[in-house]
């Protein structure tokens, strides 16, 4: 009954709906800018806050450190310093700064700025602090000179200066400036930077991410090629991270991708992918302290269930090293004549056979949102019922699974995850994963060998690098033969940039997003 | 004077459902089991620092202690810190608000004036084949997952066309912030490129949030539409001669609307929360983000904050419609 002018109104909408359709994408890239996407949110620029691998863009190039981490196997240089003593008692440490280096506002780094970095991550208690809170306390790092810095340590330690590179040095004056009731400067310098590193920061924006322009003073000086401009950008979601690399929006993104998407770029013209054997080893945490788990029949018979070559070769498609034991194939410390755990029911059959009551109910715990996690506790879960075992997997946030780590009772009984790299040596994985003292922080797995430990702990303050690779060796051998865990792989990295970057160089510590290094063709 | 009665009115419930609100997410973010202090501290923290660190925070008190400190630091306006950024969630969060909101108001915008002209057609061309063909694509708004669309316009339109950008919201950093909104912004500056940038990156997440709601407006216009043709003023107005564009477009829409507006309040709402995916897929800064990234540390004042926010902003467009229901209809009024 009513007419009405259809085609006028649909014009209309059409016309709406199009609008602006046809406005090309602007391209305002300038050259020799490279563009990052992150995965992590660049929430805060504080080095002395955050000590993880998705933020480390801002601590290693918007600043420096004493020494520093390079290449792959990681050397461990002298960066800010020019050489280091260690006392006959190894409890001080002392380092002789270059002189004239610069911090982006042009004033002088000396010896003042790194008792104060150390004192004001000491007194945060965040980020690095629990690397150096057991070994130094507040107050005894003293300047003997303007050149001259001292830490004196509690008790020896070995680690001690693997652990250097993450002391961030900031600019003491241009922070103590900015503090507000006692706050080390804390709100100024989530957004700001106190920096003498390659690249002096030019803009931030949380929501976004920062851009930071090359600092011509650095002390390291510069080459005939490199970045003027980087930028870090937050990109949360995988698949707009790849399609952006892919178009040209961005020129590099973080090279523990999904092996889909990694084949997906290396496909791409715009794309190459670099690859390297990294330090990340990819375990299952077993809870050795809680029944029936310290049995070490039933430990083994879970290590002889999972079928380790399925997960790596189907299902990550090849993408993983096989790493048996509980420090990466490629560190020292590592003995090559350990074969490890295979899949074998037979054996596993054998050992539960061997375990002395009832085997409960095994909660299998993964990382929600982390989906090889999932996978490698799916396929735990087929062999241990292939065995007669009950089991259920519980995958919850790493923030309760963090939580629930430290926590005998209510931690899982096994438990998938990753431990990366934060200093280059052995350490980092069996000290902490295994040694009697750190059950409970990082010994989630409530393993305490007193033969192991011992081992552990000579390793940490024996400063002969022969004797502490012996030990390490050792104990190495000790863990796997104790199954304290279910040791699957050594992650690789493929790194995807396009084809114009160059000079990439790849470290554990830090993932090839050191800059000064980067330019573009 | 009855309007502003009804404004004073629903102020006045304002506040309980507020605090209903900030009881109820306290109470949830709190009491899972995460711990954003162990989180923060670093791994390698010990089980005695940790517990320091939860005392300095508070987190050590019981809990109705915790929620009563809070009710008195919100009251006083201040929404606390973040865990981990230590700057003022204040300030974190109203950082990203205009792009949250430019987003949304886009969306609302376009799905309206889109959505309210499709619907009056589908119900004056009721089981035409214009009709067919327009239940079939509001079907398939309200059916499609947001996220797969999303990835299906960036395939399409930026990959294979290439006539939109990817992702981001603008070009480089954009405009000095003056409003936050990145369209007016770019126009007070007089900058017409960035305005372009800026309107061109909106096409993607508008036409990905915008399509269910324009979906949602269409199915209820028409709904409404033939509700008032069906009715006696109509006949009534046929009969005296008036042309049938007036009796649609003055008469029958004005009464059709009234259920629309509604759902105009409420898909702001939904576009809110919709604009958590739409955000992580197009790289969007905006809130979105920030609950989520909250939501992961457990950064409870970060969570609270967002919550009471856009909890707020959820009061008060419902305000909005009511007033707009009440110029509509004098009959709500009172």
């Amino acid at each position: 009954m009513f007419k009405i002018n259809t085609v006028k109104y649909l014009a209309l909408t059409v016309a709406i709906s199009l609008t602006g359709a046809f406005i090309a994408p602007g391209n305002v890239e300038a050259k020799n800018k490279f563009v990052f996407a992150n995965s992590s949110p660049y929430d805060t620029l504080d080095p002395h806050t955050v000590y993880d691998v998705g933020r480390v863009a801002t601590r290693i190039n918007l600043y420096d450190g004493l020494m520093s981490w390079m290449d792959n196997p990681p050397q461990l240089q002298p960066t800010l310093a020019e050489s280091y003593t260690i006392s006959d008692d190894a409890l001080s440490y002392t380092f002789t700064l270059r002189k004239g280096t610069k911090f982006h506002d042009g004033s002088t780094l000396e010896a003042d700025d790194v008792v104060y970095s150390m004192e004001r991550l000491l007194g945060m208690k965040k980020g690095a602090f629990s690397l150096f809170s057991n070994t130094i306390e507040p107050g005894t790092t003293k300047a003997l000179d303007s050149n001259t810095v001292q830490f004196n340590l509690t008790e020896p330690s070995s680690v001690f200066l693997a652990t250097v590179p993450a002391l961030s040095i900031v600019n003491a004056d241009l922070v103590k400036s900015h503090e507000v009731n006692g706050d080390w400067g804390a709100v100024w310098l989530s957004q700001n930077e106190a920096g003498s590193g390659s690249f002096a920061l030019s803009r931030y924006d949380p929501a976004i991410g920062f851009s930071a322009k090359r600092f011509p003073d650095h002390f390291q000086g510069w080459g005939d090629k490199y970045l003027d401009e980087i930028e870090f950008r937050t990109v949360v979601e995988v698949n707009s991270r790849v399609l952006g690399l892919m178009n040209g929006d961005f020129h590099g993104t973080d090279g523990y991708l999904p092996q889909d998407q990694v084949k997906r770029l290396a496909a791409s013209d715009n794309v190459n992918v670099l690859a390297e054997e990294s330090m990340r080893i990819f375990y299952s945490i077993i809870n050795n302290g809680r029944k029936p788990f310290d049995d070490i029949n039933l430990r083994k018979a879970i290590s002889y269930s999972f079928d380790y070559d399925s997960f790596i070769n189907d299902i990550l498609s090849g993408s993983a090293a096989r790493n048996v034991g509980p420090s990466p194939n490629n560190i020292w410390g590592s003995p090559s004549d350990v074969t490890g755990y295979t899949y074998d029911l037979e054996k596993a059959k054998e050992h539960l056979a061997l375990v002395k009551g009832p085997v409960r109910e095994i909660t299998i715990g993964a990382l929600a949102g982390y989906q090889q996690t999932e996978q490698a506790a799916a396929l735990l879960q087929n062999g241990l019922n292939k065995i007669g075992l009950k089991t259920k997997i519980v995958a919850e946030p790493w923030s309760v699974a963090s939580a629930k780590m430290r926590n005998e009772q209510e931690m899982y009984d096994l438990l998938f995850l990753w431990k990366s790299t934060y200093y280059a040596d052995p350490n980092n994985w069996m000290g902490e994963l295994y040694a009697c003292n750190q059950i409970g922080a990082r010994n989630n797995s409530w393993y305490c060998n007193p033969e192991v430990d011992a081992l552990l702990t000579e390793a940490r303050v024996n400063p002969d690098q022969a004797v502490r690779a012996a030990n390490y060796e050792k104990a190495y051998k000790l863990i796997v033969e104790d199954a304290a865990g279910v040791f699957i792989y050594n992650t690789k990295w493929f790194g995807p940039y396009n084809k114009s970057v160059k000079g990439v160089r790849f470290s554990p510590i830090g993932n090839a997003q050191e800059m000064r290094w980067i330019y573009m063709e | 004077m009855r309007i502003l009665f009804l404004i004073f009115n629903r102020l006045l419930w304002f506040i309980p459902t507020l605090l209903g609100l900030l009881v109820l997410i306290f109470t949830i973010s709190h009491i899972i089991p995460a711990d954003p202090v162990a989180f923060f501290a670093g791994e390698n923290a010990t089980n005695e620092q940790i517990a320091e660190l939860r005392a300095f925070y508070g987190f050590d008190k019981p809990l109705y202690i915790q929620l009563w400190n809070y009710m008195i630091a919100v009251f006083q306006g201040d929404l606390g810190v973040s865990l981990y950024t230590q700057r003022p969630i204040s300030q974190d969060m109203f950082a990203r608000l205009p792009a949250t909101l430019e987003l949304t108001l886009v969306s609302v915008f376009v799905s309206t004036i889109i959505g309210v002209p499709l619907g009056v057609i589908a119900a004056v061309k009721r089981n035409s084949l214009i009709d067919h063909v327009l239940r079939l694509i509001t079907v398939s708004g309200l059916a499609i997952a947001s996220f797969w669309m999303a990835i299906l316009f960036q395939l399409l339109f930026s990959m294979e066309l290439a006539i939109t950008p990817l992702q981001g919201r603008i070009d480089g950093w954009g405009p000095d912030h003056i409003t936050g909104f990145f369209l007016i912004d770019s126009l007070i500056v007089g900058d017409w490129e960035l305005f372009w940038s800026a309107a061109s990156h909106l096409i993607l997440p508008v036409a990905t949030l915008a399509f269910p709601a324009m979906a949602t407006i269409v199915r209820f216009t028409r709904s409404g539409v033939l509700d008032a043709i069906n009715s006696n003023y109509v006949l009534y107005e046929q009969a005296m001669g008036f042309p049938e564009r007036i009796i649609i477009w003055k008469y029958v829409l004005r009464n059709a609307l009234i259920g629309t507006v509604t759902q105009i309040g409420l898909i702001f709402g939904i576009l809110i929360a919709g604009t958590v995916v739409v955000e992580a897929i197009f790289n969007w800064p905006g809130l979105g983000l920030y609950a989520v990234n909250s939501i992961l540390n457990s950064d409870y004042n970060a969570i609270m904050g967002f919550t009471l926010t856009t909890g707020a902003m959820f009061i008060g467009v419902n305000l909005a419609v009511d007033v707009i229901q009440s110029l509509i209809d004098p009959r709500n009024q009172g």
